[in-house]
């Protein structure tokens, strides 16, 4: 539950860094956001990480359009299933090879 | 043409710019080389010390005179090697052989010191009036360095200049080990072959670069200074492609206010960039498609570097868009990138999203915190 809420959080905050307009926010500044907030996931306990992991699909439902695609592609693009499998070579092959299967 | 190695051939012409001496040579016999200035200023033919017109290096020019000593046999011409490929050595004058010339000179036949180095008519001498281009070439050039074939210099740089298939280098090249093979057998006069070695340079020239155009990268046409002399033809193997040279004016870099606080690790990293300003970043104008200008962030700068410290690699939308920026606007500027991240880990996924976007003037290099 307490996953879910800070995931709505985690979320809102995504996609105000990464759809806000350019004029209101600089696209630098943005991903400079991005990347702290990236540093700070990567720190978790990776019970709780894999839990926000799991959350983040269902809190994308609350959005729509663009939005949404933001919210369902924070794992990938914060690199959080990595974070997960950083002890697991064998995981973390895969990943790579269905992160370059992907694009 | 005669041929030595090409390892040979440029340590012999880096010897004698160095030293203004010729290395010592020694035929594939083990016989040694050495340079004789003598000749005939008639026909150009070897003579004794003494005898004929003195053609040295040294810009001495003497005329033999019958109350000089009689040569002795160590003031003897020494025999040179292959001399039967020289053009000289392989035209004699009608009916006339080597004792014949000699002796009309009141001199002895030349002795040849061997059986083997006995000079041998070989094909594409002038024997039979078949001029040989190469070997006039070599000889043309090789009078040039003593400052006689002023001719040459013209026919050099109208060979290489004209052609647009040629490098500097390699063409550079070719010439040197040409000169290196002239010094070491100079054994022609200078103002003989002076006149004959324009034309004679543009078919060697023809065939040296169509040797090395299979290894060419590019096709790029000499710069040579007008009125170089053809000593400075030399000067030729030190020179690497040349470009046309644009000049750029300096990267305007720009400093913005950057009010971002934390106390978190990655803002102390990101503000310990080098070049970074507290509380400022440096910044490049990129230009717009509408030809308007916006700023594009950096963390420091170095040199030509740009530094962007990563303390995080994402792989979002906008982290896309900022990549593709700061490419954009590096490659305006003439500078590169440098993305600093705190662990290898970090690294390869900034690697994978380089090569993914096809960026390449953007580095990445592991900066512990």
């Amino acid at each position: 539950m307490i996953a879910m809420q800070v995931a709505s959080i985690i979320a809102e905050y995504v996609v105000f860094l990464e759809l806000t307009d350019e004029d209101e926010l600089d696209p630098d500044t943005a991903v400079k956001m991005m990347e702290a907030l990236a540093g700070h996931l990567e720190e978790l306990d990776k019970g709780f990480l894999r839990e926000l992991v799991d959350a983040f699909p269902v809190v994308a439902e609350g959005y729509s359009g663009e939005a949404q695609e933001v919210v369902r592609n924070i794992a990938h693009g914060f690199y959080l299933e990595e974070a997960l499998a950083a002890d697991n070579p064998e995981r973390l092959a895969e990943l790579e090879a269905l992160r370059d299967a992907r694009d | 043409m005669i041929k030595t190695s090409g390892g040979k051939q440029s340590s012999a012409f880096s010897w004698w710019l160095r030293t203004g001496k010729l290395p010592t040579a020694l035929s594939p016999d083990g016989l040694e080389l050495k340079f004789n200035p003598w000749h005939d200023p008639e026909d150009g033919r070897f003579t004794f010390a003494g005898a004929g017109r003195h053609y040295g290096a040294s810009g001495t020019d003497a005329v033999s005179s019958e109350k000089r000593r009689a040569p002795t046999s160590s003031d003897r011409a020494p025999v040179l090697w292959d001399r039967s490929k020289s053009r000289t050595s392989a035209l004699p004058k009608a009916g006339t052989s080597d004792a014949e010339t000699a002796a009309g000179n009141g001199q002895r036949p030349v002795n040849r010191a061997s059986p083997k180095v006995k000079p041998k008519p070989v094909e594409g001498s002038r024997l039979g009036n078949q001029p040989n281009p190469v070997t006039e070439f070599v000889g043309g050039v090789g009078e040039g360095l003593y400052g006689v074939g002023t001719e040459t210099v013209a026919g050099v740089r109208a060979a290489l200049t004209t052609n647009p298939v040629t490098t500097v280098r390699n063409a550079g090249r070719g010439i040197a080990g040409m000169i290196d093979a002239a010094i070491a057998a100079e054994d022609t006069p200078a103002r003989i072959q002076a006149s004959r070695a324009a034309s004679a340079v543009a078919n060697a020239s023809a065939r040296d670069i169509g040797r090395v155009t299979g290894t060419a990268a590019g096709n790029v046409a000499l710069a040579a200074a007008p009125g170089a002399a053809l000593s400075k033809a030399a000067a030729l193997r030190r020179l690497r492609m040349a470009r046309p040279r644009t000049t750029y004016d300096p990267p305007q870099i720009g400093w913005v206010t950057e009010t971002t606080k934390s106390e978190k690790p990655w803002k102390a990293y990101n503000d310990a960039a080098t070049g970074a300003q507290p509380g400022r970043a440096p910044t490049l104008m990129r230009t717009m498609a509408d030809g308007s200008k916006r700023p594009v962030k950096f963390d420091g700068i170095q040199g030509d570097y740009m530094i962007d410290r990563k303390w995080s690699v994402v792989d979002r939308l906008r982290a896309r868009a900022q990549i593709l920026r700061q490419s954009q606007v590096l490659a305006e500027h003439r500078l590169i990138g440098l993305w600093e991240v705190p662990t290898p880990a970090q690294k390869a996924k900034a690697l994978r999203l380089f090569k993914k976007m096809k960026v390449t003037n953007i580095h990445v290099k592991v900066v512990k915190p």
